[in-house]
C-alpha cells in the first residue's frame, strides 16, 4: 500500500469512527395503550433440542394460553402478538433470536434454558425486556442481579430441598443420595445448594453428584455408581426421557433405588416413556399441579381444551407450565395497563410485576399464588409432592417449603 | 478498466512487491472501505448485530486459517482457544480491574502462549493425528471452564457477567447506539487483523510458515526452522483467535462455556474450507457466509411456511443439514472455496474477450 493510500485509509478509519459513534436510531417497543394495538412478545422455544421432550409441550401451552386470552378480547382490549421460534437448546441461536425480537419491538420475552436465560440475563437488563423462562435457576431471582428476569415457580434449589426434606423424613435421617443431573448449566443449578443445604440442617445424608452423559441407551453405569456410594435415593435433575431410562434400568436390574425427579423430569412423560410399571412408587416434585390433580385453576384450561377439541390426556404438566408461565406474565402486562402505564414497556411491566401483590393461580402453582417484590423475584417458594401410580400423578403433598 | 491487462506484469521490484498490483484492486478496496462506512447507516440493529458476530467470526477465521491454511497444521482446538481469550479478558477487566483494552491485549498473549503450548505436539504430528491432538486441547479446555473446580472461574454461577465496556470515560451505550458503537470498534479490528494477516505473508516468517506447508522437508533443508516456525504460527493463529474470544465476552457481555464448544471449532474449519484455503479474503468470506448461512435459512423458512411448513418447525434440523451438505458440495465442486470462485470471475473479466 502507498503511503498515500494508508494515509487515506487511517483518515478514512478514524472518519468512520467518529461518525458512528454517535449514530444510532432507536429499536422501539411496542404499545399496549390506547387503540387495541398488538402487544409484541418474543418466545425462544426448545422444539427439537436437547430438552425438547418438555420444551415442546411448554411451548404448545404458552401459544395456547395466548390463543385464549386473545379469543377473550386479550389483555384489556389489546391482543397478544407472539413471535415463537425454536433455538434447539443452543445458546448462540438464542442469543440470535432474542436480538431479533429486541429489533421487531418486543415488549417482554419467553425464553426456555437456563444457559440461555443465564446468557441473556444481563442484555435484557441493559434493554429493559421483562424475561420469563422454562429455568427456574436461583441466580435469576435476584434483582440486584437479574433486574428483569421473573422466576414463577420454585427454584430448581428450593425443589432440591424439598427433595432432601422429604428423603431425610422418609428414610429416617439416614441415607445416600446420588444427584443425577443433566450436564449443563440447567443440570448443575441446584447441585451445590443441595449440599449446602445438607450441611445447614445438619441432615445425616450422604450426598454426591453425577453428570448424565446425554445419548445414552442406558445409565447402567452410572447406577453402578450409584450403588458403589450405597445410594437409595437418586435425585434427577434433566429432562423426562433421560429420567425415564433410569427409571427402567431400576427395574431391569432389580435395584432398591428411589427415584425423586425435580420439575422438568416430575411430568407424566417420565411415567408413560418408563413404563407404568418401571416408574412405580417413584417421587415427582412438582410445583405445577398437573390436569388430572383437578385445583380449581384447571377450570379454565380444561374449559379450552374442550372448546379446542384436545384431549385432556394429551396435556401433560409442562404444557399447564406453559400456560401458566404466560398466564403470569399477561397478568404483569394487564396491571400495567391498569396502572395507567403511558406506554406498555419493559419497565412498566416490571414495576407491576413487583408491585401488583399475588397472582392467583387457582392452587395450580406453587401454593397457589405467585408474588414477585421489588426484593425479590423469586414467585414462590411452595411446591407439590407427588407419587407416580398406576401411571398416574398422584398428589402427596401440596406447597410443601424447604 | 479500459485498459485491463491480460495478466500482471511487473517491471520493477517494488512493483512486485506491491500489495495490490491493479488499479481494479483499489476500486474494490474502495468499495470495501464505502460499504464499511454505510452499513451502519442502512441495516437495523438486528442486522447490525449480525454485521458484528461477523466481524468477530473473520478475526477467528483469519487466525486461524494462518494455522491451517498457511501453515498447514490443522486444528480443532479453536472453541478452546476462543474459550481462553474469553475469559482471560474478563478475568483480568472486570475482576483485576484492567482498563479493558489492556486486558484483551493480555488475553491476545496469553491465548497465544496456551495455543504454542498445545501445538507442541505439531512436531511430531501431522495432518489427521495433529486434528485428533488439537481435538484433546478443546476437549481439556472445555472440560476445565465447564468443571471449574474450585470455583475460581464463576464462582459456581457457570457463567460470569461482563461489566459494559467502557475505556478513558467512554462507555457503550443502550439499546439504541449499542450495537452501532460496537460496530465502530469491531470493523476497525477487524480491519487491522486483516491487515495484519495479509502482511504477515509478505514476511519472512510468514514465507517460513508456507513452505512448512508445502513441503516441510524441503523447508528444512533450505534452512527453515521447523520447530519455530510452527509455534510461532500456532501463537500466531491463537493470539487472533484470542481476540476474537476476548471481543465475544465483552460484546455479549457474559461467557459461559456453552459457547466454546467443539461445535465452534468445527464451524470454524467450515468457514475456512468455505472461504477457501490459505487466504486471508477467503476466510473473510467464509465467515461472512458461515454466519449468514443459519439466517438466511431461517428467513426464507419463515418466508415460506405456508409452502412448506417443515421447513420451520424442523428449522435447527434443516440449518444443520445446510451447513453439512454446504461443506460437502465446496469439497467437491470448489475445494479452495469462495475465494478460488471469486478470483476466476476476475480472470474471466480480466482476460476477457480470451479464455486464458
Amino acid at each position: 500500500m502507498t503511503r498515500t493510500s494508508r494515509l487515506a485509509f487511517v483518515a478514512a478509519c478514524s472518519a468512520l469512527a467518529l461518525g458512528l459513534s454517535a449514530c444510532g436510531s432507536d429499536g422501539g417497543s411496542g404499545s399496549g395503550d390506547g387503540d387495541g394495538e398488538p402487544i409484541k412478545i418474543g418466545i425462544i422455544a426448545d422444539l427439537t433440542g436437547a430438552t425438547g421432550d418438555v420444551g415442546t409441550p411448554y411451548n404448545k401451552g404458552m401459544l395456547a394460553y395466548i390463543d385464549h386470552i386473545n379469543a377473550e378480547g386479550g389483555i384489556e382490549g389489546h391482543p397478544i402478538e407472539a413471535n415463537s421460534n425454536d433455538y434447539a437448546y443452543e445458546v448462540p441461536q438464542a442469543e440470535d433470536l432474542y436480538r431479533q425480537y429486541v429489533n421487531d419491538g418486543v415488549v417482554a420475552i419467553q425464553g426456555w434454558g437456563t444457559g440461555d436465560t443465564e446468557a441473556l440475563h444481563k442484555r435484557v437488563a441493559s434493554d429493559e425486556l421483562p424475561f420469563m423462562s422454562g429455568s427456574f435457576a436461583e441466580s435469576l431471582t435476584d434483582p440486584n442481579e437479574a433486574p428483569f428476569n421473573f422466576v414463577v415457580a420454585p427454584t430448581y434449589s428450593d425443589q432440591m430441598r424439598v427433595a432432601l426434606n422429604w428423603i431425610n423424613e422418609d428414610s429416617g435421617g439416614d441415607a445416600e443420595v446420588a444427584v443425577f443431573h443433566h450436564d449443563s448449566p440447567f443440570g448443575q443449578a441446584p447441585v451445590a445448594d443441595g449440599q449446602a443445604w445438607v450441611e445447614e440442617k445438619g441432615y445425616d445424608l450422604g450426598y454426591k453428584a453425577y453428570a448424565m452423559p446425554g445419548g445414552q441407551q442406558n445409565y447402567v453405569g452410572l447406577l453402578n455408581q450409584a450403588q458403589s456410594q450405597g445410594a437409595k435415593y437418586i435425585v434427577i435433575q434433566n429432562v423426562a426421557s433421560p429420567a425415564a431410562l433410569v427409571a427402567k434400568d431400576i427395574k431391569d436390574q432389580g435395584l432398591d433405588m428411589k427415584i425423586v425427579c425435580l420439575n422438568w423430569c416430575a411430568n407424566e412423560l417420565f411415567i408413560t416413556t418408563a413404563g407404568a410399571d418401571a416408574a412405580e412408587g417413584h417421587m415427582l416434585v412438582q410445583p405445577f399441579a398437573p390436569l388430572n390433580v383437578g385445583k380449581p385453576g384447571h377450570d379454565v384450561i380444561n374449559d379450552y381444551i374442550e372448546e379446542k377439541g384436545i384431549n385432556a390426556a394429551e396435556v401433560g404438566t409442562s404444557w399447564v407450565q406453559g400456560w401458566y408461565v404466560m398466564h403470569v406474565m399477561a397478568e404483569g402486562m394487564r396491571q400495567a395497563i391498569a396502572d395507567g402505564a403511558e406506554e406498555l414497556d419493559g419497565p412498566a411491566i416490571r414495576e407491576a410485576l413487583e408491585t401488583m401483590g399475588g397472582i392467583d393461580t387457582g392452587g395450580v402453582v406453587g401454593d397457589g399464588v405467585v408474588e414477585f417484590s421489588a426484593d425479590s423475584h423469586r414467585g414462590s417458594t411452595g411446591t407439590g409432592i407427588y407419587t407416580a401410580q398406576g401411571g398416574e400423578m398422584v398428589e402427596v403433598e401440596a406447597g410443601a417449603t424447604p | 478498466m479500459a485498459q485491463t491487462a491480460t495478466g500482471i506484469h511487473h517491471r520493477s521490484y517494488s512493483s512486485e512487491l506491491r500489495l495490490r498490483a491493479t488499479r481494479a484492486e483499489y476500486l474494490r478496496l474502495g468499495l470495501m472501505l464505502v460499504l464499511l462506512i454505510v452499513v451502519p447507516f442502512v441495516l437495523d440493529n438486528y442486522w447490525m448485530s449480525i454485521a458484528n458476530t461477523i466481524l468477530i467470526a473473520v478475526i477467528g477465521a483469519v487466525g486461524l486459517n494462518i494455522l491451517v491454511g498457511y501453515t498447514g497444521q490443522i486444528s480443532l482446538g479453536q472453541g478452546g482457544f476462543l474459550a481462553v481469550g474469553a475469559y482471560s479478558s474478563v478475568i483480568l477487566s472486570d475482576r483485576i480491574g484492567l482498563p479493558t483494552p489492556l486486558a484483551i491485549a493480555f488475553a491476545v498473549v496469553l491465548t497465544a502462549v496456551v495455543g504454542t503450548f498445545f501445538g507442541l505436539p505439531g512436531l511430531r504430528l501431522k495432518g489427521l493425528y495433529l486434528a485428533i491432538a488439537t481435538l484433546a486441547s478443546q476437549q481439556i479446555i472445555e472440560f476445565l471452564i465447564r468443571r471449574d473446580y474450585g470455583g475460581f472461574l464463576t464462582g459456581g454461577l457457570g457463567y460470569i457477567n461482563v461489566d459494559r465496556f467502557s475505556f478513558l470515560g467512554f462507555e457503550i451505550g443502550g439499546r439504541a447506539v449499542f450495537e452501532r458503537q460496537w460496530y465502530v470498534i469491531l470493523a476497525v479490528l477487524a480491519v487491522l487483523a486483516v491487515m495484519a494477516a495479509r502482511n504477515l505473508f509478505r514476511t519472512g516468517l510468514g514465507r517460513s510458515f508456507m513452505a512448512v506447508r508445502d513441503q516441510d522437508i524441503a523447508a528444512e533443508a533450505i534452512g527453515v526452522n521447523l520447530t519455530r516456525a510452527k509455534l510461532t504460527a500456532f501463537a500466531v493463529s491463537s493470539g487472533f483467535v484470542g481476540l476474537a474470544g476476548a471481543l465475544t465476552a465483552h460484546y455479549s457481555e457474559v461467557v459461559s462455556w456453552e459457547k466454546f464448544t467443539l461445535e465452534v471449532s468445527i464451524l470454524y474449519l467450515a468457514m475456512i474450507i468455505v472461504g477457501g484455503l490459505g487466504s486471508i479474503a477467503g476466510a473473510v468470506y467464509g465467515a461472512i457466509f458461515m454466519t449468514l448461512l443459519p439466517v438466511v435459512i431461517r428467513n426464507l423458512a419463515n418466508a415460506l411456511d405456508s409452502v412448506m411448513p417443515f421447513l420451520g418447525s424442523q428449522l435447527p434440523a434443516v440449518q444443520n443439514a445446510v451447513f453439512g451438505l454446504v461443506i460437502i458440495l465446496f469439497l467437491i465442486i470448489e475445494p479452495r472455496g469462495l475465494n478460488r470462485l471469486w478470483e476466476r470471475v476476475k480472470e474471466y473479466f480480466r482476460f476477457w474477450p480470451f479464455r486464458y
